[in-house]
């Protein structure tokens, strides 16, 4: 890792009026910008969802996460860049402390196994299930 | 103080000491985005449940307090539901 750099995870909320290439739109806006600072790392889209609350009168919002390594003066231009973009309702930005980055990483890697494996018993069951419905009839 | 034997202080109410189920997970930070843990730390009205009710340690009470606020910014979890 260079000298003075950071890990940070950013989340982008943008209104649902935007609409699904608005978004989009916007995303790689920003990811242009953080990319010009520093390296993105990896966005992850979470789509549409409702807020917990309204914001602006508005009930749903797409949410973009972003992961990126920058100095930390970037963070406050992003910000601000945050601020003064129309349609962007939330932010946040999150240092990202690198003895948890790896342990997420790991975390991720199990549970994509977990599933793998879950999904594995479910047709197995069902495999079982099926003859056995079969016979009661 | 772990090892402290139980005290008869406990008179009246049973129950087990409750364990912080951050530390059985051996947690080392409490992530804001995980929405569906985050939302058993909270009551009905959307406040934050205090360390009697969860069991949660001080250490990761602090960090979760931490996260749900961080949740509620992004309007990932209610500031208050009513």
């Amino acid at each position: 890792m260079a000298e003075g750099k950071n890990l940070y995870e950013t989340v982008i909320v943008t209104t649902a009026k935007l609409g699904e290439e608005g978004n989009t739109a916007l995303v790689e806006r920003f990811k242009a910008l953080i990319a010009e600072h520093g390296t993105v790392q990896s966005v992850d889209d979470w789509g549409k969802r409702r807020f917990a609350y309204p914001i602006q009168k508005q009930t749903e919002g797409y949410y973009t996460l972003i992961n990126f390594e920058s100095n930390p003066e970037f963070t406050a231009e992003l910000d601000r860049r945050y601020q003064i973009t129309d349609g962007i309702l939330r932010t946040i930005i999150v240092k990202r402390d690198p003895r948890h980055v790896a342990a997420i990483e790991k975390a991720k890697k199990a549970q994509k196994a977990e599933e793998k494996n879950i999904d594995v018993e479910a047709i197995a069951a069902e495999a079982v299930e099926a003859p056995a419905a079969e016979s009661a009839q | 103080m772990a090892d402290r034997p139980e005290r008869e202080v406990r008179r009246g109410r049973k129950g087990r000491r409750k364990v912080c189920s951050f530390c059985v997970d051996r947690a080392e930070f409490i992530d804001y985005k995980d929405v569906a843990k985050l939302r058993r730390f909270i009551s009905e009205r959307g406040k934050i449940l205090p360390r009697r009710v969860t069991g949660t340690c001080a250490y990761h009470q602090r960090a979760l307090t931490v996260a749900i606020k961080r949740a509620r910014h992004l309007a990932l979890l209610p500031y208050t539901s009513d």
